[in-house]
């Protein structure tokens, strides 16, 4: 067939109804033409009119001969099964709409997630090549993670020859005045082959060039689309505008394209230049990414930075000779594998949703169907072929579900719009979730998909019975096979949500005991406050310290304020390790958490001293240097140096400097030992954590702790009045209560969770509507079996029974099944619980005990209807 | 004649007649079309006349064949059908392939015993 004629047999499709009417034409003339012809012969006009018709042969076989040339058959066939299947599915609207609600939910809950793992997990990172981009670090330990110091990362750079760019990166961040008001912006200072490493140029300008690395270099700054479009208004003339951050001017010299790094926390890149004090090698502050050159592979890469790390060795400090170095792909580092993890449980649990929509859908349509059987036979009948009546309840599936996964598609762009906002923190930056073609594609297949699932069943039931045989018992209207398939849906619906509901009581009784878990602290009516300090306006020690004094003694004054201190971490917060404490006459030291407090600190988050006295007045910069040690650092001391009890004792603590790089050894008395507070993720043990005075070590970037008489937030105005009064060029950052601070700390866990119970009751809800569903159509059935039991002495209760046994024997049969899969699945959320067996009794009793519950619901309305059955007007019905 | 002595067109060959017969008798509608192959074949062919509609249907999606609205002679609104540039061209092929055909038989006949 050439293109042409395929064409035209396409177009003929659409055309149809011209076309038969030109053909009428045809035929009328043809006919009018032979008559008059035969009659020019001389027969009578009846002989005439007959002869035309003889010689032109028959004329529904040419036309339908004329269709087959034409046209293509089976798109015909295709077109009318499914406006026959339109037309019946408008017929009845609550049936339609019931499964088109079914199937958005499910299919949309699928899309969404989908979307989710696809920007995750499956699609490349938006940076050009992203296999080449790698992460290089030093591990002290397998799996633990360091960050590199200076002089090692130069050494890389010069010796490292697998990498086409390698970049060093800390964050910063910084005060951007504008309009009188400071705000705190998060930026990082990289080294200039960053954006080579990811691959990314600018909008307009340029990004960095190797001389704005070196000492001396001005100050520049690159931003991002998004900075660049809400805070300078999309200004075209941008290259020309200076940042004033911490009160330096910084020259703009580029603007990143829109993507991923408006994503990123950072909203400006500046160069980083090192000071002559940064060039340390034990001072481990950079994170480094790497480009590998084209065909090197990642295990060339590690192989080599090994090498160069033995080369090294001469001039490493001696406690970091065992470290390994490790170079990682990025993909690989984004999606961790606790992320990869969750999402893949999360997918499987909606995936099970959309098997329970499915079943449901399957149900009513096999209710439907049931009800259908009287049209069904008399289309038989007629002729229909088996083939042809199973294809087009397939095809009135396909339309449902077609029609399904357009509304599913709808749900899915509102949940993403939705969820969206709090999964930012939880996803990688270079993920982004939203709805393409991809997401478009994986939502048309899966309507497909479920269109064939559930369109098959029926269509399979309706070609493997004898549809001819209805007629003669269609009244009767009960149908054993229905009942019996509909029953095994119901039953599959059970065992599927039960799943569902396990895994939501095993990882909701994990939360609750996540959430008793000692913090050690208390967190009730304490709200924390983010100050970071400009370095230009407080560049000594001695005036951070007198700004701290000022912050705490005036808060303490506002109305409202019970208590206030001063830290450098948040309670519950993690701390980076990197200090070290070192006991008299013992080699090893101890990798110790520094934590920096002022006198408010431990009376104000409840923290209760075991031994000694706590942080006070009395330590201020110049008096004798005093630490606090918590539990876990008082055991490692008695376990290392045989301390005893260690208040009073004199250690050596390296102390991060203010502002500077690097550590300085301080002879420092431990005074006192309090109890531990959380510092690692709750289920994880203590780690050691030294507690110093903030006003002799202190620190740019601090927190300001707040506990209060009444509610957290009535404090915040006054506090931000008082910092302003105190210096209004210092920048307020974030803003939580310590309940949010904890909420967030169990978000690893509490997300998966609420998810999850989600979806099971969802699932339950499905599975609850398909028992009713059937339960409600054997009463309907057996109203006359009833009714006959009525009239002959059966109670009510007992016509109960009858129904709710019913519904027991469905319900018990799923509780099997699910059981079986709930053994055999639920050991993937071991990683998820805490403290819970993924098989713990107690949770799956009372997930069971819930199912039954909702079953027994559904149960209820179809039974007290068998109840309220009437003898004598059952009988007289159909007698 | 006798019904006997009737033949059915040969399988493929009811393009052929159809496009040769345009050729010959320039525009004309599907009655004429029809009569006009019985008449050449001396009745020799048995035609149910319909049958040259969808052949006729298929010729104009190739587009060999064009058709145009016109009026009957018995005043009724009909299509006539006449031959396009390509459909010359095909004509030339189909002649071409009938008489290879008719050849390659031949020859088989004469050379088997």
């Amino acid at each position: 067939m050439t293109a042409r004629r395929a064409l035209a047999r396409l177009a003929a499709l659409v055309r149809k109804r011209d076309l038969e009417q030109d053909l009428e034409f045809d035929i009328a003339a043809h006919l009018e033409l032979a008559e008059r012809d035969a009659l020019a012969r001389g027969v009578s006009p009846e002989e005439a009119r007959q002869s035309a018709r003889k010689m032109f042969g028959g004329v529904e076989q040419m036309k339908e001969a004329h269709r087959e040339h034409r046209g293509i058959a089976w798109m015909d066939t295709l077109i009318r099964d499914v406006r026959y299947g339109v037309a019946s599915l408008v017929r009845s609207p609550g049936f339609t709409a019931a499964v088109i609600s079914v199937l958005a939910l499910g299919i949309g809950a699928n899309v969404a997630m989908f979307s989710l793992v696809d920007a995750v997990l499956l699609k490349p990172l938006p940076f050009p090549e992203p296999d080449r981009i790698v992460r290089v670090w030093e591990a002290p330990r397998p799996g633990i993670t360091n960050a590199t110091s200076t002089l090692d990362f130069l050494d890389w750079a010069r010796l490292a020859t697998k990498f086409e760019a390698i970049a060093a990166e800390i964050p910063v961040s910084a005060a951007l005045t504008a309009d009188g008001e400071a705000v705190r912006l998060s930026g990082k200072a990289v080294t200039s082959e960053y954006f080579h490493v990811f691959g990314v140029g600018t909008q307009t300008g340029r990004t960095f060039t190797s001389e704005e690395g070196k000492a001396g270099a001005p100050r520049v700054v690159v931003i991002s689309n998004a900075v660049w479009k809400t805070r300078f208004n999309s200004d075209p003339g941008i290259l020309s505008r200076v940042m004033v951050l911490d009160g330096e001017p910084h020259q703009v010299i580029g603007v990143l394209p829109p993507g991923a790094f408006d994503r990123d926390q950072a909203r400006f890149w500046k160069n980083l230049v090192f000071t002559p004090d940064q060039y340390l090698r034990d001072s481990h502050w950079l994170l480094v990414h790497a480009r590998l050159r084209a065909g090197v592979t990642l295990a060339q890469a590690r192989g080599q930075m090994r090498a160069i790390h033995s080369e090294l060795d001469s001039v490493t400090p001696q406690f970091e000779r065992n470290w390994k170095i490790e170079v990682e792909s990025l993909t690989r580092l984004l999606a961790g594998d606790n992320l990869r993890r969750s999402i893949s449980i999360l997918f499987g649990a909606v995936v099970l949703v959309l098997l329970i929509a499915c079943a449901n859908v399957v149900n009513l349509l096999l209710a439907k169907g049931a009800a259908r059987r009287k049209e069904i036979g008399i289309r038989a009948a007629l002729g229909a072929s088996r083939g042809r009546l199973a294809a087009q309840l397939l095809t009135e599936g396909l339309v449902l579900c077609l029609l399904g996964g357009a509304a599913g598609l709808a749900v899915a762009i509102v949940l993403i719009r939705a969820a969206a906002p709090y999964l930012v923190d939880s996803i990688p930056y270079t993920a982004n979730l939203m709805v393409d073609y991809r997401v478009f594609g994986f939502g048309a297949a899966a309507a497909l998909g479920v269109g064939l699932l559930v369109g098959a069943l029926p269509a399979l039931q309706i070609s493997a019975g004898n549809p001819g045989l209805v007629l003669g018992n269609a009244p009767r209207g009960s149908s054993g096979s229905h009942q019996r398939m509909r029953r095994f849906v119901v039953v599959a619906e059970v065992a599927l949500s039960l799943v569902l509901i396990c895994g939501a009581f095993l990882l909701f009784r994990s939360l609750a005991n996540l959430q008793q878990i000692e913090t050690g602290v208390r967190i009730e009516n304490v709200i924390t406050m983010a100050v970071d300090l400009p370095v230009q306006r407080y560049p000594t020690v001695e005036t951070a310290a007198a700004f701290y004094e000022a912050v705490a003694s005036r808060i303490r004054n506002i109305p409202g304020v019970r208590e206030t201190g001063v830290s450098t971490h948040l309670p519950l917060q993690w701390i980076a390790n990197g200090e070290a404490v070192q006991a008299p006459g013992v080699k090893e030291l101890i990798n110790i958490r520094f934590k920096r407090v002022d006198a408010g600190y431990f009376q104000t988050m409840g923290i209760p001293l075991i031994a000694g006295r706590g942080i006070d007045q009395r330590d201020r910069l110049g008096a004798r240097r005093v630490v606090v040690i918590n539990e876990a650092l008082a055991k490692r001391l008695a376990d290392i140096a045989a301390m005893s009890n260690p208040v009073g004792r004199t250690v050596t603590l390296y102390c991060p400097r203010y502002v500077e790089r690097g550590a300085r050894e301080e002879q420092t008395d431990i005074v006192g030992v309090i109890r531990s507070e959380r510092v690692a993720n709750p289920g994880m043990p203590d780690p050691p954590v030294a507690y110093v005075p903030l006003a002799q070590v202190p620190a740019t970037g601090i927190k300001i702790l707040v506990r209060t008489q009444a509610a957290p937030s009535s404090v915040v105005s006054g506090v931000r009045q008082v910092l302003r009064q105190i210096d209004a060029n210092v920048p307020i950052g974030e803003i939580a209560t310590m309940e949010e601070i904890r909420e967030k700390t169990l978000t690893g866990v509490s997300r998966p969770a609420w998810l999850i119970g989600a979806f099971a009751v969802v699932s339950a809800a499905l599975a609850a509507i398909g028992l009713f569903g059937v339960l409600s159509q054997a009463v309907t059935q057996r109203r006359r079996e009833i009714g006959i039991r009525m009239a002959l002495g059966a109670r009510s209760h007992e016509v109960i029974s009858y129904v709710v046994r019913n519904a027991i024997s469905v319900i018990s049969i799923g509780l099997v099944l699910g059981m079986a899969g709930t053994f055999a699945l639920t050991r993937v959320l071991n990683s998820l619980l805490y403290k819970v067996s993924p098989l713990d009794p107690m949770a799956l009793a009372e997930a069971c005990a819930a199912m039954l519950v909702i079953g027994l619901a559904a149960a209820f309305i179809p039974a007290s209807r068998a109840a309220r059955v009437d003898p004598a007007s059952t009988l007289r019905e159909e007698g | 004649m006798s019904k006997s002595q009737q033949a059915d067109i040969p399988y493929g060959t009811l393009d052929l007649l159809i496009l040769k017969t345009l050729n010959s008798m320039g525009t004309m509608h599907g009655y004429g079309l029809a009569r006009r192959i019985e008449k050449v074949s001396g009745d020799a062919l048995q035609l149910s006349q319909g049958s040259v509609y969808p052949a006729l249907i298929r010729l104009q999606q190739e587009g060999w064949i064009s058709a145009e609205w016109g009026v009957s002679e018995t005043n009724r609104k009909v299509r006539f059908y006449s031959l396009t540039r390509a459909g010359r061209k095909q004509l030339e092929v189909e002649v071409a392939n009938w008489h290879k055909a008719n050849a390659l038989v031949a020859r088989f006949l004469e050379a088997l015993p």
